[in-house]
This record gives C-alpha cells, sequence and structure tokens, in this order.
C-alpha cells in the first residue's frame, strides 16, 4: 500500500469525515441467520424463559404485593394455552412474533372488557409481558461500533446505520453501495459523509482514514494533518438559518409553498424548530420500527407516533404505514421473500399480513388523539387497496371502541410512486391525499434498482422522463382537487425546483437539512419556475 | 347444588381414573388473579388433564391455564364443575375442590380480600 492512497468514489452525502475505521463485513451471515431465528417456535419457548427468570429474578427482591404480581404474570407466561394459541396461529402462516402479540392482545383485549375492576386491572400486567417477551425475542442487537468511526464495507444495513450513534461524527465510506439507496438517504438527513463505489481497498480496524464526500475522494492512510477540517458538523445550524414561518415560503410573485419535512428516526427532530416548517410530510415509519418485535408492539409505536405528535404541536403529522419487503427487508420477518424484485412489498405486503397492519393501525389510532395525525400508505397500485386498508382501520376501530380507548380516525392518503398508480390518479377516489415518491417511481420508470452499480446515473438520465410523467399524473389528481404534495428526494434538490414548481406542485417535504437551500431557491422563483426579475 | 365428592372410576387402573366434582366458590370477589394462580399452580401440579366448567356450562376449559380460568369470570356464588381424567385424577380433584373451600388460601396468606 501506498503512503497515502487516494481512492475515487461516489458521493452519497457530502461532507468531510476524518477518523478510524470500522470494518463492517458480515452482512450475509447476520442477515440470514436472524430472521430465522425470530420466526421459530423455539425461539418463543426459548424468550418466554428468559422472561421467567428475569420475573424470578425480579420477585427476589420486591415485597409481597409486587410478588403477586408478577407470580401471576409468570403463570401466565407459564400457561399452556396460550402456547398452543401462539403455535395454531403460527400454523396458519403468521410469523411468531405477531403471533404472540396476537395471543396476548386478544386476552388483554377480554381483560379489559371485564366488569370487575380486579379483573380489568390485570390487563396491564399482561400488556407488560407482551413487551417483556417481545423484547426477549428481539435477541442481540446488531453490535454498535465506537463513535467517530469511519464505516468501511461492501455495503451498510439500515438497521445498522438507526442503531448507531451519529453524534460523534464519523463517515462511511462503502466498496459497492448506492447513492440513492436508504442508506444514503438516512446518511444524508443526518448530514453524515458518505461516498460509495469505492471498490475493495484494504485497510485495518482503527486505520485512520479521510472521507471527502464533497469531491467523491477516500485517502486510505491519512495522517493528522488534515484532522481540523474534518472535525465533527454541527448537524444543527441549519435550523437556525430558517425563519419561523411554519414553512410558509411566498414565491417572488406572492405564490404560498408549503415546505414540510421527512423524518426517518424521532430523535432527527431534537435539531428542527418545529416553527420553521409545516409539519412533517413524512415519516418513514419503517425506519423507526425496524425490527419485528416492535412491528408486533402497539405500545412501541405509540410511543414513536406521540413523539412526532408533540413536537409537531398540532401540525399534520404524515405516518407512512410500514414499506418493507423488496429491497427493504423487516429484520426478523422471515415470511417475504428478500431482494430488491419481490412483489409482495409496501401495502401488498401489509394486506397479505394483516396482523402487521393491524397492529400499527390501532397504534395510529390511539396515538391520532394527539395531534393532527395523518395515514400515508406506501407503493399502491389499485384503488382497491386503499379501501381494504381503510376496512381494517375502521374493525380496529370499533375493537378500539368496545375498550373504552379513544380513536379518531384519521385522513388517509396514499404514496404515488407505482407507474400504474400515477397514470390512473383520478381512480382513486377514496385516498384522502397523495404524495409523489419520486425514487421509487424514478426507478420504476427506469426499470432499474436502486442498489445497482449504474444506479445513479440511470437514474439522473430518467428525470426528464419523470418530469413528463409527474405532469400528467399532476393534471389527474387536479381532476379531484385533493391535497397533493411530493416527498421524494428531487423535492430537496434546488436545481429541479424550477421544473416542479412550473407543474404545479405547492408542498414540497425535504429532508430538514435541505430546508434551508430549498427556502432561498423559492424566493428566487415565480410560481411557474421562472426565475425573478433581477435574479 | 351437590358438594359431594362422586368418584367414577373408569379404568381398571386405580392410576388412570376419571373424577369429576362441584364445588361453590365463597370467595368475595371470586376467582380473580391471585386465587387463580394458586389455583392452576396446584392444578399444574398434578401429571392428569384438569377441566373446569361453570354455572352448568357444556364448555370445559383447561383448568392449567391462567388465561382461561380469569376469562371464565368465576364469580363469588358460581358453581365450579372440576374434571380430571388420568394419573392421579382422584387426587387432583379433591386438593382442587379442597382449596376452593379454604377460599384459596387467601386468609391464611395474605390476611385480605383484594
Amino acid at each position: 500500500m501506498a503512503e497515502r492512497d487516494s481512492l475515487k468514489a461516489t458521493s452519497a452525502s457530502s461532507g468531510v469525515a476524518y477518523g478510524p475505521v470500522h470494518l463492517g463485513e458480515l452482512p450475509d451471515a447476520a442477515l440470514s441467520s436472524r430472521p430465522q431465528s425470530a420466526s421459530g417456535y423455539q425461539a418463543l419457548m426459548d424468550a418466554i424463559e428468559t422472561s421467567v427468570d428475569e420475573l424470578e429474578a425480579l420477585a427476589g427482591r420486591s415485597d409481597a404485593e409486587s410478588r403477586d404480581i408478577i407470580d401471576f404474570q409468570i403463570e401466565v407466561l407459564r400457561d399452556p394455552t396460550i402456547a398452543e394459541t401462539a403455535e395454531a396461529r403460527m400454523n396458519a402462516g403468521e410469523n411468531i412474533v405477531f403471533a404472540w402479540a396476537g395471543t396476548l392482545d386478544d386476552y388483554i383485549g377480554e381483560l379489559e372488557t371485564a366488569d370487575e375492576e380486579q379483573v380489568r386491572a390485570r390487563a396491564v400486567d399482561i400488556l407488560d409481558i407482551k413487551n417483556r417477551v417481545l423484547c426477549a425475542l428481539t435477541g442481540t442487537p446488531i453490535a454498535d461500533f465506537p463513535a467517530g468511526s469511519i464505516f468501511v464495507g461492501r455495503d451498510m444495513e439500515p438497521s445498522r446505520f438507526l442503531a448507531h450513534d451519529w453524534s460523534g461524527g464519523g463517515g462511511i465510506a462503502l466498496f459497492n453501495g448506492s447513492a440513492i439507496g436508504h442508506v444514503a438517504l438516512l446518511a444524508r438527513a443526518k448530514s453524515i459523509p458518505m461516498v460509495v463505489n469505492a471498490g475493495r481497498f484494504a485497510v485495518s480496524e482503527g486505520d485512520y482514514i479521510r472521507v471527502d464526500a464533497d469531491s467523491g475522494a477516500v485517502a486510505v492512510h491519512a495522517d493528522g494533518a488534515r484532522v481540523e477540517s474534518a472535525s465533527p458538523q454541527s448537524i444543527s445550524t441549519f435550523t437556525h438559518a430558517s425563519p419561523c414561518d411554519n414553512g410558509e415560503v411566498r414565491t417572488a410573485d406572492g405564490t404560498r409553498i408549503l415546505l414540510s419535512i421527512n423524518v426517518n428516526d424521532p430523535a432527527e427532530l431534537d435539531s428542527v424548530e418545529p416553527v420553521t416548517t409545516a409539519g412533517i410530510g413524512l415519516m418513514r415509519s419503517e425506519f423507526a420500527v425496524s425490527s419485528v418485535a416492535d412491528a408486533a408492539s402497539e405500545e412501541k409505536q405509540i410511543v414513536i407516533y406521540r413523539r412526532l405528535l408533540k413536537w409537531a404541536a398540532g401540525k399534520p403529522v404524515i405516518v407512512r404505514m410500514l414499506d418493507i419487503g423488496g429491497d427493504k427487508p423487516l429484520a426478523g420477518l422471515g415470511v417475504p421473500p428478500a431482494g430488491p424484485t419481490t412483489d409482495l412489498r409496501g401495502i401488498r405486503l401489509l394486506l397479505a399480513h394483516p396482523e402487521i397492519a393491524r397492529v400499527q393501525a390501532r397504534a395510529l389510532l390511539r396515538a391520532a388523539v394527539h395531534g393532527d395525525l395523518r395515514v400515508m400508505l406506501p407503493m399502491v397500485t389499485f384503488p382497491s387497496e386503499i379501501n381494504e386498508m381503510r376496512s381494517i382501520f375502521h374493525e380496529e376501530a370499533v375493537r378500539l371502541a368496545t375498550r373504552g380507548i379513544p380513536h379518531p380516525i384519521p385522513a388517509i392518503g396514499m404514496m404515488v410512486e407505482v407507474p400504474a398508480a400515477a397514470v390512473m390518479l383520478d381512480t382513486f377516489e377514496t385516498a384522502d391525499f397523495f404524495s409523489f415518491g419520486t425514487n421509487d417511481l424514478t426507478q420504476h420508470l427506469a426499470a432499474s434498482s436502486r442498489d445497482g452499480a449504474n444506479s445513479t446515473v440511470v437514474h439522473r438520465a430518467t428525470i426528464p422522463a419523470l418530469f413528463r410523467f409527474l405532469e400528467g399524473a399532476m393534471r389527474l389528481a387536479a381532476k379531484g382537487g385533493k391535497p397533493v404534495s411530493i416527498c421524494g428526494d428531487i423535492a430537496g434538490d434546488p436545481q429541479w425546483l424550477a421544473g416542479l414548481l412550473a407543474i404545479g406542485l405547492r408542498h414540497f417535504s425535504v429532508a430538514p437539512v435541505q430546508l434551508p437551500a430549498i427556502r432561498s431557491a423559492i424566493v428566487g422563483l415565480r410560481a411557474d419556475g421562472t426565475k425573478a426579475a433581477g435574479e | 347444588m351437590s358438594s359431594e365428592l362422586r368418584i367414577e372410576t373408569t379404568e381398571a387402573t386405580r392410576l388412570h381414573v376419571s373424577c369429576q366434582t362441584e364445588v361453590e366458590v365463597k370467595h368475595v370477589v371470586g376467582l380473580h388473579a391471585r386465587p387463580a394462580v394458586t389455583f392452576t399452580r396446584l392444578a399444574k401440579s398434578f401429571p392428569c388433564s384438569i377441566e373446569v366448567a361453570v354455572n352448568g356450562s357444556d364448555v370445559w376449559l383447561n383448568g392449567k391455564s391462567i388465561i382461561k380460568i380469569m376469562s371464565a369470570r368465576i364469580r363469588k356464588g358460581s358453581v365450579l364443575r372440576i374434571r380430571a381424567d388420568g394419573i392421579l385424577a382422584e387426587e387432583a380433584i379433591k386438593a382442587l375442590k379442597e382449596l376452593v373451600e379454604r377460599n384459596f388460601d387467601e386468609d391464611k396468606n395474605h390476611g385480605r380480600t383484594g
């Protein structure tokens, strides 16, 4: 190896990072083994035993009254009919984690409707053990790496990105990877410097490396001389530059444009002032609800959605239901085949596995009392899919009503990201609103996956076709007079703003880091996308 | 309502039998969590199957399942039919009936009824 190898790479998220290497090899084995362990019946039995052991240890240091509760919980965990019911649900095709959660949810629902207060009070004890076992089922979390490290590997899984503490800076250099893949999207949202397609290069754990994602280069045996240029950057500075206009910006000729934000993880909101936005235009729930155990836990999801609503303080929060399947696997859900070409993804997967959709629907219904929550459905292709999901919401609302739980029914809209839906938008009468997801739309228009080696080039070349396509879809959407927004990556890139204004888009949802750039671009343009005089 | 212990021996072997009994619940709040734990734990200590039917119902519930016992809403004054089948069935029925008659040992263990 030369002293200071400089490698050419593709920038996926701008910035410069310098730090010790963390070698992130292992994805294949880790990915294939985890779903297996979480889907086996034995895994459930093991998780129950673990939970019983924990409770017994807890009982040893508790007073008599607490011991009564713990004894009750242990007895429920050892209830033979629970294991039988869960097994029957699993044999009927449910993932074991959902079979467990669904079985317990049914009992909790029964107890909650009891006449006797003593019996109703036990529902929360069962809820507690339901979640205790779900925690045990998640197993060993993916090992994190030291804060401030540069992750180097063939590729990186979204779950690993999300589990890592990026507050100490750091960066990502991938041998392969994709600038339009999901980790790139997450890295841009968090301003983590990232390069892809660097090719395989030799480094050792702890070697210092410099990732220059602005110029698309990696310096392998970088010395410390450039440390100062790569100190961890503040990711919160952009909020100070944003005026408190509640995301309402005027074009040069006075047309009102709304600016909302895309969120992947509720923690991203810590650095954004709500008064700088019109709300959350897209919450990608699959990044916050990232394991099958989380997807089975109504309570865990309610906490996430409440946090968003509390932050928004009355402004709209659009939560996209779990967009899983295809190239976005849910850790531990072994049912759908993995791989970018699978048909079972987005809303199709949710309808094929209603046990997943029902838990999320209940969590959304219950969280909706805390603010202006709206629901967006991923990868919708046909109007019937919206109707089916609406039925699930209504059925779950009835179930909540019998338990006396408040549950406003939210507006239900759809992502427009499947070409077949985009050309038929006027037939989607039951959708309450539309939002263009241009990342997937581009991919499907170009018949090109987002993780391929040439994907960035192909997708860029597809943009003129995308615009022509969006223009037609906008005309169809206008017929129904429904709210329309755009939340794909293209919405946050000032170079496309004029074109998007020209076809009539007035509501943009962008990564928080893009807010200042888009805001300043809007004021320099007229509503038809032409440059304002004097610019 | 009869509270006699009827024993019907259906197997030749003395160990493998089917037994049934009836007993009225006198406990003030019925079979809520703690009495249910005591009941199902005792039931599980026997190798035979144990089933319970409430107030003349012909639905037999697994007597070793706390969830089934709890959701049967067994209140004060309910009459439990308990049946056992298999090894030590006779002993199981006797022990469970006595437990119900002793108010699930609530007074002895806790001196309170809640």
